[in-house]
């Protein structure tokens, strides 16, 4: 299986799904979306985002983003990287097992802290859920579909939230968890460019010199799509970005990676979900 | 009990063309011979009382209607006819259990000599009746509760409840029927409703949960009925493998439709009728009350019998649809039409004809189908005048058609369309009646016509159901 699998080349049609850029999706599943987008975007892949109302309901898993290639559906970003890994694309090749390991604990960390925090400000903070949640969630959906809809989304999340012990926490611990997160991810990086400074073959231009090319990882893509889209998405309030904002190398990141990997798309409608967005704050 | 006096009298005549239609619960009539000879029939007679035994929470009025006509009868037999078919109006509006009619002569100071009084002895349903079934089938066991409240506010009102609890789905209905008093064919019911399908040709599973109402009434010979509906749709894939093109159709999805239905029924039943015809269209208007699912959909079925020679019947029939969507949302895969199957086109495994994606089949916006059918009796006839008489041999020849239309185009390019790439199939089988319900048919199929992606059954195929082409 995985032979026929990497026997076929990547597809020029490749096309990963989200929901509705502007009106319907949500913060958690927009940083996913971006983290795969950043990703294949290192692999060097090309994918067209195509936006879909019903993009939660077409994934196999019940997750975004999730991609179509050739014969193949994917969905999150862990499948995703071995799926790729199959082709005989890899980021995380050069890496020995204590990095790896390394590697799969911040990722965890990023998952467990990050994205949980994400989805309990989306679903369980009043304020946001009733200014936000709701007109967005069900948006494409008319009356009464859109708030039966965004109802049982809430009342899926809460459940869960209760089963991981997070239904008892307060806004400010939240937050604080957040904090505790960046902080752990800011100290790992310190003043390099990525994660993980392995050198891969190959020289590449910069400061003027030829240097040996250092190439990131998919710990990179997946914490630059949880920061960036925290940076620059307007919620109720700017508690959470301004925890992110506390670590100005983890700032530089971003914009380190959004420069690199998707500024040459501004023009392409497709990776517009940066590049408007980055208008917005980052390069104020 | 039930004697008629009356002055002068012979025997009644035992066979008559009234009596053969009485049930056994019309008491027939005693007669005492006395002096003179008079034929009953032409003897007036007035219906003076009618009295009622047995109601409870049932109301006069609803009564009333049914049973006025009997005042209206001028001698004894029609009194018994008119009797009779108080009975069977009595019965079909489902409140009462048993009937039985008793007509005497008046007693009392008011009684005129040729006065009759006309007893109905009635006894009503309980308020409350109740089902449970186990039902197993496909790999899933489901327990089926049912409840039923008859005659709720004394008006005939019924109100039903259905609960399915399976292994895999759970679905449910609810719902309350009030027919018009003295008008039973006038009636109209609310539903509420869980429902969910799965459909292994397309690898689709669909839950539709969703609210109805529904009004019946009939005009001239014909019955109609305004609908309308509102639900939500919910679809997914069957399968890991189900296609792009059915994985594209998942999702919610809210219909809120008028519609309107029209039968006329003339044939003497409904499974393997030997004479008659049936004419059904209806037509459905989807999105102008709400929801996001916007089409005009129309369908027809019509089918005609005549009896030939030597017990054998001759059946034609033709079905036929389209459906219109409005606005630039393509068709939904749940609102399209399909063919193909032991019910339909026959020699065709289970409405797999058509555009398909991938094995799975995705339905079509406009489709045709036509049947010619031959029933005969079982050859050598065994079991005759019994068990036999179920039986029927079938030689049919069946074709149709599904496509999607491009609607820009004219009408004589969709008939084109429509008359391409026909498929069709012959061969002869078995069919076997159940009740007044459902049939079963076992044949031998010739598929022809087969285009690439549709897929076949020929040799032998097995059908149940109770809507046939």
């Amino acid at each position: 299986m995985c032979k026929a699998l990497a026997a076929e080349p990547w597809p020029e049609n490749a096309a990963l799904y989200q929901q509705l850029k502007d009106e319907q999706i949500l913060l958690s599943d927009n940083a996913s979306s971006l983290a795969v987008q950043a990703f294949l975007q290192m692999c060097n892949l090309p994918v067209r985002v195509v936006c879909r109302a019903n993009a939660e309901y077409m994934s196999p898993s019940g997750k975004v983003p999730f991609i179509h290639v050739g014969n193949q559906v994917v969905s999150e970003l862990g499948p995703i990287v071995q799926f790729v890994k199959a082709k005989g694309h890899s980021l995380s090749d050069g890496l020995d097992e204590v990095q790896k390991a390394e590697m799969k604990a911040y990722m965890e960390l990023v998952n467990n802290m990050l994205l949980t925090a994400e989805l309990y400000l989306q679903w369980c903070d009043d304020v946001t859920v009733e200014e936000i949640t709701h007109l967005r969630y069900g948006s494409p959906y008319p009356w009464p579909l859109n708030r039966i809809l965004s109802y049982q989304k809430q009342w899926e999340i809460r459940r869960k939230m209760k089963a991981i012990g997070w239904a008892g926490k307060s806004l400010e611990q939240v937050l604080e968890d957040v904090d505790q997160c960046c902080q752990a991810l800011s100290q790992r990086l310190g003043t390099q460019p990525y994660f993980f400074n392995k050198q891969c073959k190959g020289l590449t231009f910069q400061y003027r010199r030829l240097v040996p090319k250092i190439r990131p990882t998919e710990l990179d893509a997946l914490v630059f799509g949880h920061l960036f889209t925290i940076l620059t998405t307007q919620l109720t309030s700017d508690e959470l970005s301004e925890k992110v904002k506390n670590y100005s190398n983890l700032i530089a990141f971003c914009r380190r990676i959004e420069q690199q990997y998707f500024e040459g798309h501004d023009k392409d409608s497709s990776s517009s979900a940066t590049s408007r967005s980055a208008k917005r704050s980052l390069l104020r | 009990m039930g004697t008629v006096h009356a002055r002068s009298l012979e025997p009644l005549p035992m066979s008559g063309p009234d009596f053969g239609a009485l049930g056994e619960e019309a008491e027939l009539v005693e007669v005492e011979p006395e002096a003179k000879q008079e034929i009953l029939e032409n003897k007036d007679v007035v219906v003076q009382h009618v009295h009622f035994d047995g109601l409870g929470r049932t109301k006069d009025d609803i009564i009333m209607y049914e049973i006025c006509d009997v005042f209206k009868a001028k001698n004894l037999i029609d009194v018994m006819k008119k009797s009779h078919e108080a009975r069977e109006k009595l019965l079909r509006l489902g409140i009462f259990r048993q009937v039985e009619v008793l007509i005497d002569t008046c007693q009392g100071d008011d009684a005129l000599p040729n006065g009759l009084d006309v007893t109905f002895e009635v006894t009503e349903l309980r308020r409350l009746t109740g089902s449970y079934n186990t039902m197993v089938g496909n790999n899933e066991g489901s327990m089926v509760l049912g409840l039923k409240f008859p005659n709720l506010f004394g008006r005939a009102e019924k109100v039903t409840f259905q609960f399915s609890y399976g292994t895999k789905e759970t679905s449910y209905g609810l719902s309350f029927f009030k027919p018009q008093p003295g008008n039973f064919e006038r009636n109209f019911s609310v539903n509420l409703y869980k429902v969910t399908g799965q459909f292994p040709w397309s690898s689709l599973r669909e839950t539709d949960r969703g609210v109805s109402t529904e009004f019946n009434f009939p005009i001239w010979k014909t019955n109609h009925t305004l609908k309308w509906e509102g639900v939500w749709r919910e679809l997914g894939c069957l399968a890991r493998t189900a296609s792009f093109s059915v994985r594209e159709e998942s999702g919610h999805s809210l219909k809120s439709s008028l519609s309107h239905a029209m039968v006329i029924d003339s044939r003497n039943s409904s499974i393997l009728p030997r004479r008659g015809a049936l004419l059904k269209i209806n037509q459905e208007l989807a999105g102008y009350t709400g929801g996001d699912v916007s089409f005009l959909k129309e369908d027809f079925e019509f089918q005609l019998n005549k009896q030939l020679l030597w017990d054998s019947v001759f059946s034609a029939s033709l079905w036929g649809g389209m459906l219109v969507p409005i606005g630039d949302k393509p068709s939904s895969i749940a609102d399209r039409f399909y063919l193909g199957g032991p019910t339909s086109v026959r020699g065709f495994s289970m409405y797999s004809i058509g555009p398909q994606s991938e094995g799975d089949y995705l339905g079509g916006e406009a489709y045709w189908a036509g049947g010619l059918h031959l029933y005969t009796p079982l050859p050598f006839r065994p079991g005759r005048g019994g068990f036999g008489d179920l039986f029927r041999t079938h030689f049919f020849l069946n074709a149709g058609n599904l496509c999607n239309l491009n609607y820009g185009d004219g009408p004589r390019a969709h008939l084109r369309k429509l008359a391409e790439y026909i498929r069709w199939s012959y061969g002869a089988g078995i069919v076997l009646r159940l009740g007044n319900i459902a049939r079963l048919e076992l044949n031998y199929c010739f598929p022809m016509g087969v285009q690439s992606g549709d897929r076949i059954c020929d040799g032998v195929q097995f059908g149940a159901g109770i809507r046939f082409l």
